[in-house]
């Protein structure tokens, strides 16, 4: 082995020095964009982390797609990035294996190809990260700054889980409480696991595609266990294995993160934290993000646009946890002093987002319109959103404002 | 009447690449800094850590969640990690950073590497492979010297095998330090050993290997169609 002698290590060292004084002119690099971190996405998504890979769809590309989020746009919230994962592509069934266990009589382990000739279902579900909404909370709360680009309306289509649990005649013990989920660890991924409550598995879906394609490789493919009506996090992407359980799994995306505070046997939708400080989250003072809160969006007009008045078409969507109906939509000119009733595209129970839309008269000049949703459970948002500030940032719902002018 | 004006720019030239740089990949400077890159990077883009801005409680309670998830670090790493964070990316703006007066050598770089590689490059097995010895032997192999710039700058991620020995740790890419830091690194890393002839790293080569961003699982495909110890 030849070593480098003193000198020459002193010369090498030298020139580095030297290098660094003379260069400089390159340090400001080049930040990858969407599509390079994640074939196939559509360059303009917002990078908010590249590792793990986490991208935001700018608002006005949602806006423009009210009816269905593709892949190329839909954003990604990853807690894992899976090695050779990062495409929008479909990934092999092949040799992909989910383990079922836990509080069942029959443990059984069946191959994801396996899923095919089972009787397929389709839900259209609004999938949103729970972080969504979260730099509009002040102070500002820890994690990736999102705005509303956080959300998506997509179709998967898959497997009941309990369809698959009765063609395998398999039933659950007593106190199988909880849908405990893990997500593969291949390429020494670490560990993800989710716990969702049994009700859930009225709904829950062994996805295999989405918006009538393989499932892309980046959203969970090839399997994921999807649970309409609950926060993107529950719906664990690349699944190996579920286990009914008596209690919530303790791992850090149980508890702490992913929970918000909450006043112990009460069902008040939320304890307000004082915004600012810190909790002392535990199983018993918090609960997990679980179902989807009532929202709405305002998709047209966008802030900042141009529109011509005095009659302008106001246009969004609102959804819910798909429990009941949302049964209205109210929209205010005037800072939420009065309200006009908006027309609601559907008034049944939905998963997927529902459209609504409303026609204003405006003078011309600079406007502010506020949309707020309602549903058949009495639920609607609050005006001012910080109301449910919560040092994570967790499940922003305040009243959307749009700021426009009328030409 | 040439040497001071040749002095200014660089000094210019230093602050303005300094500047940009801290704008927007990195920390500002301040005691402390080098350990929140070395602890904080295996598992997070750096962007997601320099744009918070959090109260020393919440940090506080940051630091308890990352302990929960396997951060490893001593009672001292983590009372300066907690004062680092709380004065650069504090409520209140943060102190004017340090200037960094003189240029920056290897060694100073490796600082980087040493929290998983080791202050000596002695490696930490089986997540972490040792550096001295190892990159003189890959050095001294057919593709080794290009492979280690774009295992430097784009990261790894999957399992290999070193003098018998698996690991399977994840290693960033370091991409957010410029061309010239990189180049100075990776030179320190050749003078604990180099074949004869060899030919240190320049700035430009950092910067052309940059034009194609690869991931870390990419840069391990590489590595396995190239006869590497």
């Amino acid at each position: 082995m030849e070593k480098v002698n003193r000198r020459t290590t002193l010369k090498l060292m030298g020139m580095g020095a030297a290098l660094l004084v003379t260069g400089g002119r390159s340090l400001a690099q080049q930040a990858p964009t969407a599509d390079q971190l994640v074939k196939g996405k559509n360059p303009k998504l917002i990078v908010l982390s590249q590792r793990p890979i986490v991208l935001e769809t700018p608002y006005d590309l949602l806006a423009s797609n009210p009816e269905r989020t593709s892949k190329e746009i839909l954003y990604i919230r990853n807690n894992v990035d899976l090695p050779g994962y990062n495409t929008v592509e479909g990934t092999s069934l092949d040799g992909w294996q989910v383990e079922v266990g836990g509080l069942v009589d029959k443990p059984f382990t069946f191959e994801a190809k396996e899923l095919l000739s089972l009787p397929q279902h389709e839900v259209t579900m609004v999938l949103q990260c729970s972080g969504n909404g979260r730099s509009l909370y002040q102070p500002r709360t820890s994690g990736n700054p999102w705005k509303r680009g956080g959300v998506g309306n997509v179709t998967f289509r898959g497997i009941r889980l309990k369809d698959l649990l009765s063609a395998r005649g398999v039933k659950l013990g007593d106190k199988a409480y909880f849908i405990t989920a893990h997500a593969s660890r291949q390429g020494n991924a670490p560990e993800f696991v989710r716990s969702v409550p049994i009700q859930a598995l009225e709904n829950a879906l062994l996805a295999l595609s989405m918006n009538g394609e393989p499932l892309p490789a980046v959203h969970g493919g090839p399997v994921r266990l999807v649970f309409p009506g609950y926060f993107e996090v529950n719906n664990v992407k690349w699944v190996e294995k579920i286990e009914f359980t008596e209690a919530e799994n303790t791992t850090a995306e149980q508890m702490p993160r992913y929970r918000v505070p909450a006043i112990p046997n009460t069902h008040l939708p939320f304890l307000p934290q004082e915004p600012g400080k810190t909790y002392p989250y535990g199983f018993q003072n918090s609960r997990p993000n679980w179902l989807v809160t009532l929202n709405s969006f305002i998709f047209a007009p966008l802030e900042g646009q141009t529109v011509e008045g005095p009659y302008v078409r106001i246009e969004g969507v609102a959804f819910n946890d798909g429990i009941v109906p949302i049964v209205s939509v109210e929209v205010s000119t005037n800072g939420g002093r009065t309200w006009h009733q908006a027309e609601l595209e559907r008034k049944e129970k939905s998963f997927g987002w529902v459209r609504w839309r409303a026609t204003v008269y405006l003078r011309p000049g600079e406007r502010e319109v506020m949309a707020r949703a309602w549903d058949a459970a009495g639920r609607s948002q609050p005006i001012d959103g910080n109301i449910a500030w919560n040092e994570r940032g967790y499940e922003y719902s305040g009243v959307m404002r749009v700021k426009f002018t009328v030409a | 009447m040439k040497k001071p004006y040749l002095l200014t720019l660089a000094v210019f030239g230093l602050s303005l690449a300094g500047y940009l740089a801290l704008s927007q990949y990195t920390l500002p400077e301040g005691p402390g800094k080098d350990l929140v890159l070395a602890k904080c990077q295996t598992c997070h883009d750096i962007g997601f850590v320099a744009r918070e801005s959090l109260s020393r409680e919440r940090w506080d309670a940051i630091l308890s969640e990352m302990v929960m998830r396997g951060l490893q670090v001593t009672p001292e790493e983590r009372a300066v990690i907690l004062d680092y964070l709380a004065t650069y990316l504090g409520t209140e703006p943060s102190p004017a950073p340090a200037q960094i007066a003189s240029p920056k050598t290897g060694a100073q770089v490796y600082a980087n590497c040493q929290g998983c590689h080791g202050p000596q490059g002695e490696g930490n097995p089986p997540a972490f492979p040792p550096l001295k010895g190892h990159v003189e032997n890959l050095l001294k192999a057919r593709g080794g010297r290009e492979y280690l710039l774009l295992a430097v700058l784009h990261g790894l991620q999957g399992e290999i095998q070193i003098s018998g020995q698996k690991y399977a740790g994840v290693m960033p890419g370091f991409a957010w330090l410029s061309d010239e830091e990189l180049a100075l690194v990776l030179n320190y890393l050749a003078a604990w050993g180099a074949p004869q002839g060899f030919k240190p790293f320049t700035p430009d080569e950092v910067e052309a290997a940059r034009a194609k961003p690869l991931g870390p699982e990419e840069v391990l495909k590489i590595r396995k169609e190239l006869p590497l110890p």
